[in-house]
């Protein structure tokens, strides 16, 4: 290898690069958009689901139920209805996404300290929506009783939940620190391929197969650029996660950037590899859409690996964004070190030196 | 008329020549169907938790075989002498249940008895839940013990539609939907933009057909193979995800045929307008696969985005049939819940083939 011709040859690379500004503006600015909205639209968080009210009581102490229930974050009050049926096909029509049925005897039964149940219907077509409400509406029943029966404090189990890491239970940390790890790869792997394949197209890699250059240095040169690019898009992400999406950075930053070149580099040697065993950008392009969404699927980036069944969650582990999620959310916001991390750093090592090495073995025998 | 079905004729004729454009189109969207309503789901069952049990009375034993029983959460054993954050830090756990001394006083005496849980909050998703599920069998632990007399009121909660809260069975509709977004309007799109890479337009633009014909010809091909497609995954959603009509399928079987002809001819308008198969396929993902996967209420609910990215959702024809495919296979609201969404989709159908139509009527090549 010489460093005056691998000198020269990135040079070129870069050249050719920043002189297509639709090239770059799809490589930095696309990804930052996309990363801040689905920060900001996917979220699981349940907030003000429409509640219709049956109160066949209607007593004081109904309507202080009501007031109890819709006064929380979760549900929002959206109307009274006559009956049981009339509600029932609100449901159904899906105006409303809970119900609340208080019967006949209910302010009765409380003043002769009967136990009295209200009816709680929630749509659970989706079931975390559901599960959630579920608990959110059993927790405002249990401290409305406890209100009530003013008691010093019940008999039983007192469960104290304290949350770690993200004492606000703020939704879009999850998010957004899985899913840069998903547009580094798709990202990644996808202009890569392009830059094979177009060499190849426009006939110019028989030239840079001729030139004394060594498969190992036009690689190399074709990486650079192009990591140098990615790296810009991932500092801006950075940026943008500590201001805008206020993650608290508890674990050491340039662990994270470590972390953060490794996936690039997995994701280019990736979209490399393609590259060298498909004929067209056509077929390259084809290729990705069947690599993707496995890809993405399998990831853990925006649902729980755990969620996963069983069988499935091994197949995570030969996922590199799968490994730079956990990288992410443990230096961002657990503040885990290289002590825990450092499985998934090695399994990042293992890709990108597999796979680059890959592509270069592939790369002579393209023609 | 006869044009048209000779264009039809033709265009299916090619597609079936074509083997990896034929692969793509029949068993990618059941592949992704499977994979993507199997791994993806946001609630976590055998969420493996750490308990610590300082106290070793039989009661707190038997506090801690509830939580064994339960099928959400599995219990990791851990050493009483080491801290139980990091079980949680080395991603060992999700939560921690530290059970104090004197727990089991307390029970026998009746007082209350606190326990504390810690819970790893960097998926907030999964924290809520966790808590949600801990709430319910502590409270079954509590019933169990004869506390019940101070809970007057209790919340009888029905779950609508989906009692088992099956998260396959509400994302398994979301991804048919995504699946016959994505593929008819990749393959119109190639089908389209090919005529204008390789020129063979022009041979269309020499003879007699007018554009109107041409692109219904094209849209036909496509339905077609969409009726495939919708054929092989409706086989899966029946037997692999369980899920069976609710109500009146007549809605979701007419919003089907007319979501096949809006995604046809949306495929072919990117493809006209685009003569260049990379780029269009670029312009598939972008536009088709990217706005419905996110802006949807695929994941998770349209409520969820924030007030000032929701009204996009309005303009995402996904969105509407994700919901009539919903409510036939979940709700059963029948045309009354969906009769809007159904003219929604004809809309849009009719708006893309309108601006396809336009840009192509003159049948002239442009300057």
């Amino acid at each position: 290898m010489s460093g005056g011709r691998l000198r020269a040859l990135m040079l070129k690379e870069f050249r050719q690069m920043i002189r297509d500004r639709r090239y770059m503006i799809a490589l930095v600015v696309a990804p930052v958009l996309e990363l801040l909205v689905f920060g900001f639209v996917l979220s699981a968080t349940v907030t003000h689901l429409p509640l219709g009210v049956v109160d066949q009581s209607a007593t004081p102490q109904s309507r202080e139920l009501i007031a109890d229930l819709t006064e929380s974050r979760s549900f929002r009050l959206a109307g009274y209805y006559d009956s049981t049926g009339a509600l029932g096909d609100a449901i159904q029509r899906g105006a409303l996404d809970a119900g609340l049925v208080i019967p006949y005897e209910y302010a009765r039964d409380l003043a002769s300290h009967k136990p009295v149940a209200v009816q709680v219907i929630l749509n659970a077509t989706n079931a975390n929506t559901a599960a959630i409400a579920q608990g959110y509406a059993e927790g405002v029943l249990q401290a409305y009783d406890a209100q009530r029966a003013s008691v010093a404090l019940p008999r039983g189990v007192a469960l104290a939940p304290d949350y770690l890491y993200n004492p606000g239970l703020v939704g879009s940390w999850f998010i957004v620190s899985g899913i840069l790890g998903l547009l580094l790869i798709l990202v990644g792997t996808l202009f890569s391929s392009q830059m094979i394949v177009k060499e190849r197209a426009a006939g110019t890699i028989e030239q840079l197969l001729m030139s004394p250059a060594s498969a190992t240095e036009i690689i190399v040169a074709k990486v650079t650029p192009l990591f140098g690019a990615l790296f810009a898009m991932g500092l801006i992400a950075v940026a943008m996660m500590r201001w805008i999406f206020g993650l608290p950075f508890n674990g050491s930053l340039l662990l994270f950037l470590a972390g953060a070149a490794l996936c690039m580099f997995s994701g280019i040697g990736l979209g490399m590899f393609v590259a060298t065993i498909v004929r067209s950008a056509r077929q390259a392009q084809l290729f990705v859409f069947f690599l993707n969404p496995p890809l993405a699927t399998l990831s853990g980036a925006f649902t729980p690996v755990e969620a996963m069944p069983r069988w499935l969650q091994p197949v995570t582990v030969l996922n590199p964004i799968n490994h730079f999620a956990v990288i992410a959310r443990g230096t961002l916001v657990k503040g885990s070190g290289i002590d825990v991390l450092w499985p998934n750093f090695l399994a990042l090592l293992t890709f990108t030196v597999v796979l680059l090495s890959l592509s270069v073995w592939r790369y002579r025998a393209q023609l | 008329m006869r044009r048209i079905v000779a264009q039809t004729r033709k265009e299916i004729i090619q597609i079936l020549r074509d083997r990896l454009t034929l692969t793509l189109a029949i068993i990618l969207p059941a592949f992704l169907l499977f994979i993507m309503g199997t791994a993806i789901s946001l609630t976590v069952n055998h969420m493996p938790i750490v308990v610590q049990d300082f106290d070793g009375s039989s009661a707190s034993t038997k506090f801690v075989d509830a939580f064994r029983a339960s099928v959400t959460f599995s219990v990791v054993p851990w050493p009483i002498n080491e801290d139980p954050q990091r079980a949680l830090a080395s991603n060992e756990a999700r939560a921690a249940l530290i059970i104090p001394p004197h727990f089991g006083r307390n029970i026998a005496s009746g007082a209350s008895a606190p326990v504390q849980m810690l819970v790893d909050g960097s998926d907030a998703n999964t924290a809520q839940l966790a808590t949600g599920y801990a709430s319910e069998v502590v409270r079954a632990y509590n019933a169990q013990l004869g506390g019940v007399s101070t809970q007057p009121v209790q919340a009888a909660i029905r779950l609508w539609f989906n009692p088992g809260r099956d998260s396959k069975k509400f994302y398994g509709p979301g991804f048919f939907v995504l699946a016959l977004t994505l593929f008819p309007t990749l393959l119109a799109a190639l089908a389209t933009s090919k005529e204008g890479e390789e020129k063979t337009i022009l041979q269309v633009y020499a003879s007699s057909i007018p554009a109107s014909q041409y692109l219904l010809g094209k849209i036909f091909a496509i339905m077609v193979i969409a009726f495939c497609e919708w054929i092989v995954m409706m086989a899966l959603l029946v037997t692999y995800f369980g899920l069976r009509f609710a109500g009146d399928p007549t809605p979701f079987i007419v919003g089907s045929l007319l979501y096949a002809f809006c995604v046809a001819a949306f495929g072919t308008m990117v493809g006209a307008a685009i003569p260049s198969q990379v780029a269009a396929m670029q312009a598939v993902a972008a536009g088709g696969f990217l706005l419905v996967f996110i802006l949807s209420g695929l994941l998770f609910p349209v409520e969820n985005i924030p007030v000032g990215l929701r009204w996009l959702s309005n303009f995402v024809w996904g969105r509407y049939y994700i919901e009539i495919v919903r409510d036939a296979f979940l709700q059963g609201g029948g045309w009354p819940a969906t009769w809007w969404k159904v003219f929604a989709i004809s809309g849009f159908g009719a708006t893309f083939y309108g601006i396809a139509w336009r840009n192509m009527r003159a049948m002239q090549l442009k300057d």
